[in-house]
């Protein structure tokens, strides 16, 4: 029996912590390798972490809802036969095994430790009282800024910290865990007082987008355009299309038409279909389309990207909507499916609104949102009639797309919705 | 099992009433878990009974004796012998002990912990068999906390028989002042015994196998050490590899090689303190998959945890520093984290104290430990010499040393060897865990004359290195 250290495994590209939403696990269970070990919630997904070993879980060193850090110990295994590829515990493996030698008792003070936890650390400049409140509020006190004399961490840094005011740990990537909750005791079902406030941690898929938001708007230069269109014909056409959909179980919704148009529309205007690279300062014009999906799950919002959405059918577009649609609501999308985005369009027509002003998915330049499909008065031939109007709005990144290409491009992302035979005309 | 054998149910166990179960009893009790400590002798441990406090006691009692028989210097006169009643001294060292553990019995009273007697040994996962001379119960625990201690270590070339080879234990009863004393093991134990028994009035040798007394303590507080023990008539001899002894009836006689050459040394007693052995071997713990490790100690984590859940170990048995106070602070915090709090082992200075003549006492980094953890450190001392109040206790000899980070003059370690070297190094530690800076130190007002001025003359010394 070897003691495995289990160590949080990259779980995609870039990302360096994951809240563990599950644990399949606790101490004492025996696992297989392959099984299902915990979920981590990563930026955009929840990604399914099998065990490396087969063995007896010793310990698991994080809990549901704490948020682990790529490549920290999440857990110790007895793995059954040699482990290889990690090192094992290290109270084993520290001192060459003597049989019967006797103890000293004259041990000075830095060779004590033996112990696994205790990994040399830098000394923290801190009060025995202060790492006490540390621990109890689930502070892992080496994160925390000091704010006193000579680098000293006072009781009141901690506690900022433990209420989130700190933002030493999102940038951390140290390998360490965070024990913060993130379902406090104050999310409990208890009665909400009026005039109170509830304060609940940002945490997970939430402090995600309200990073990316934010850092968006710093990044780029907003410019919305809108613009409805007559769907008339899209509706028809989908109309007719919905039995045929139906025998191979697809369900058509109007997006794969707009996607098209989209793409159609981006060939003709590629700098939409773009990023900026801000270091070399140089303008990325992307030949391929892997179009993004804004799909509102339940505690927030992610992106699943269609990869190549230039090369599939309608039906195929549809389908591979549908799925990732359903496997991001359930967290089940990996973070491959969420990245590489070159255009995101963002529907809340559902919701009945009209028009928005979308922010761009980042390093995207533009994103297009549409609205509501819905019976307006319109002057049609002459005449005063009712007819559907779908709503668009089209934001663009003003450093990259000016106004007059933006609504070049609008008009003719309008043009094929109005006219699917034309779209027809521009697939490949 | 035997018929009729029913398991007791209990909450929380804890095995070993030394100075890390009692405070954990306690602790666990306090914090409303309802407990139940099991020892197979004496409540106390080695401590109370055959180590720290005995100990003491004679060391007290033999210092005391020399004092008055060096009175002369200071003026006093003893008119007529100043004598040794050994069976006295030791009736009075048996009351101090009888009044600490009577102490402890009534803490678990008042606690309401339940004792038990009994040797202990694991059946399962989540349960003990308690056995006794009159009785053999099982007991199913919530949680256990493991504080079995350690006990002497035995040489196989050098036996223990109780009669002529004596452990600690021993050593601690005996009933006459021997003649002759050889002490194999120039550490702490052998160390002070063997200077006790030569102040009552032995001639002490001891044999130590590495090239120094006190291996791993700093050798400049060593030297002040051999110093005095050389005044006390006290033969050292360092690199001796003993090759056995034997018990000849009235004497011992012990052979050792030294520097190739075979020597022997005939005694009246052999003490033989060549360090400890943790009591984990024969509790069954490899039959519920304890880890332990090549040494035999129980592995745990900074929550005083073993490798099996519910099951926790502290003190010596969890190896580490074999120190009482180390055992009691685990004992709370494993207390503490069965009781669900965020406790956990984080102590930044761990004192060490050595009963010698003077007496030594070190905390936090040495200046060449403070290198090897990367800090720049700036070293300074300050003798009992120039002290007023050691000067007229007549006890002069010694120094404190103050060691510190040269960048950010962070108090990293203090060593101290002298007079009451065990009391002064609880403001060393305090200040370390504070996170205090060496200024602090010597900003701090220290009574005059007192022999705490010692550290904030050293530490003012180092303010002034600093600001060079």
């Amino acid at each position: 029996m070897a003691a495995y250290q289990f160590k949080l495994p990259d779980v995609g590209e870039g990302i360096h912590e994951g809240e563990i939403v599950k644990l399949f696990v606790k101490a004492g269970d025996k696992v297989e390798e392959f099984e299902p070990f915990a979920e981590i919630q990563t930026d955009k997904a929840v990604v399914e972490i099998p065990s490396p070993v087969t063995g007896t879980v010793k310990e698991v060193k994080v809990a549901e809802g704490e948020i682990a850090i790529v490549h920290s110990v999440i857990a110790v295994i007895d793995a059954e036969g040699e482990v290889n590829d990690q090192e094992e515990d290290q109270a084993a493996s520290e001192e060459p095994a003597k049989v019967e030698e006797p103890v000293k008792e004259e041990k000075p003070a830095a060779k004590e430790e033996s112990k696994p936890a205790a990994d040399k650390k830098q000394k923290v400049l801190a009060m025995p009282s202060t790492r006490k409140l540390a621990r109890e509020l689930g502070v892992d006190i080496h994160q925390v800024t000091a704010t006193g004399e000579n680098g000293r961490i006072t009781a009141e840094d901690v506690r900022k910290f433990a209420e989130g005011g700190d933002t030493k740990s999102a940038e951390a990537d140290e390998v360490k865990l965070l024990t913060e909750k993130t379902s406090p005791a104050s999310t409990a079902p208890a009665p909400v007082e009026t005039g109170t406030e509830e304060r609940l941690p940002l945490r997970g898929i939430r402090r995600t987008i309200a990073k990316r938001m934010v850092e968006s708007k710093h990044t780029s230069a907003h410019v919305t355009i809108m613009d409805e269109a007559d769907a008339t014909e899209l509706v028809a056409i989908r109309k007719w299309a919905k039995p045929v959909a139906q025998e191979r179980n697809t369900k058509l919704t109007y997006l794969p038409f707009i996607t098209k148009a989209v793409i159609a529309a981006l060939r003709q205007f590629p700098t939409l279909n773009a990023s900026i690279d801000d270091e070399k300062q140089e303008i990325v014009i992307k030949n391929y389309y892997h179009i993004g999906m804004a799909t509102a799950i339940d505690n927030g919002l992610i992106v699943p990207v269609l990869r190549d959405a230039d090369r599939k059918s309608i039906f195929d577009l549809a389908d591979e909507i549908a799925d990732k649609a359903s496997r991001g609501r359930e967290m089940k999308l990996e973070a491959s499916e969420l990245k590489g985005g070159t255009f995101t369009i963002s529907n809340i027509g559902g919701y009945g609104s009209q028009y928005f002003t979308p922010i761009i998915n980042q390093p995207e330049v533009a994103i297009l949102g549409v609205g509501t499909i819905k019976e307006k008065p319109v002057v049609y031939e002459g005449e005063i009639v009712a007819r559907p109007q779908l709503y668009l709005s089209l934001t663009v990144d003003h450093r990259l797309v000016d106004g007059d290409v933006a609504a070049r491009f609008l008009s003719q992302v309008k043009r094929l919705i109005e006219s699917p035979n034309l779209l027809m005309m521009e697939m490949r | 099992m035997v018929v009729g054998d029913l398991a007791q149910e209990v909450d929380v166990l804890v095995i070993g009433a030394g100075p890390g179960g009692y405070v954990a009893a306690a602790r666990a009790a306090q914090l409303g878990r309802s407990v139940t400590i099991v020892d197979k002798d004496e409540l106390g441990g080695v401590c109370l009974n055959r180590g720290c406090i005995p100990s003491k006691a004679i060391i007290t009692a033999a210092e005391r004796f020399t004092q008055m028989k060096e009175a002369e210097e200071i003026g006093l006169e003893v008119t007529g012998e100043v004598a040794v009643n050994m069976k006295k001294l030791m009736d009075w060292k048996n009351g101090v002990v009888k009044k600490l553990t009577g102490g402890v019995g009534q803490l678990m009273k008042g606690n309401k912990v339940e004792v038990v007697t009994g040797d202990v040994f694991f059946n399962a996962k989540d349960a003990v068999r308690v056995v006794s001379e009159t009785s053999s119960q099982t007991y199913k625990f919530q949680d256990i906390i493991i504080a079995t201690g350690s006990r002497p270590f035995e040489l196989k070339i050098l036996p223990f028989d109780g009669k002529r080879i004596l452990s600690s234990t021993e050593a601690l009863n005996l009933q006459e002042v021997p003649e002759r004393l050889v002490v194999v093991g120039g550490g702490y134990i052998g160390l002070e015994l063997g200077t006790a028994y030569a102040k009552l009035g032995s001639k002490v040798t001891i044999l130590e196998g590495t090239k120094s007394l006190l291996p791993g303590t700093d050798d400049k507080l060593t030297r002040i050490v051999s110093r005095k023990l050389k005044k006390l008539g006290v033969e050292v001899i360092t690199e001796a590899m003993v090759q056995g002894g034997e018990n000849k009836g009235e004497e011992v006689v012990v052979k050792a090689s030294i520097g190739g050459e075979e020597k022997e040394f005939t005694a009246d007693y052999c003490l033989v303190a060549v360090g400890r052995k943790p009591n984990t071997d024969d509790i069954g713990l490899e039959n519920i998959g304890v880890e332990l490790d090549e040494r035999g100690f129980i592995k745990i984590d900074d929550q005083c945890r073993t490798s099996v859940e519910h099951i926790y170990a502290i003190g010596d048995c969890a190896g580490g520093a074999l120190l009482a106070h180390k055992a009691s602070y685990e004992g709370k915090v494993a207390a503490e984290v069965i009781a669900g709090q965020k406790s956990a082992i984080d102590y930044q200075a761990m004192p060490f104290v050595i009963f010698s003549d003077p007496e030594i006492a070190y905390t936090g980094l040495t200046e060449a430990q403070a290198k090897e953890e990367g800090y720049n450190p700036v070293t300074t001392r300050y003798s009992f010499a120039a002290n007023g109040r050691a000067l007229s206790m007549n006890q002069s000899e010694g120094f404190a040393q103050v060691v510190a980070d040269k960048d950010s003059g962070l108090l990293l370690g203090v060593q101290i060897v002298g007079p009451e070297a065990s009391s002064l190094i609880a403001e060393a530690a305090f200040a370390i865990e504070m996170g205090a800076l060496a200024e602090d130190l010597s900003l701090t007002i220290h009574a005059h004359p007192t022999l705490p001025e010692v550290i904030m003359e050293a530490a003012d010394s180092l303010v002034l290195r600093l600001n060079k």
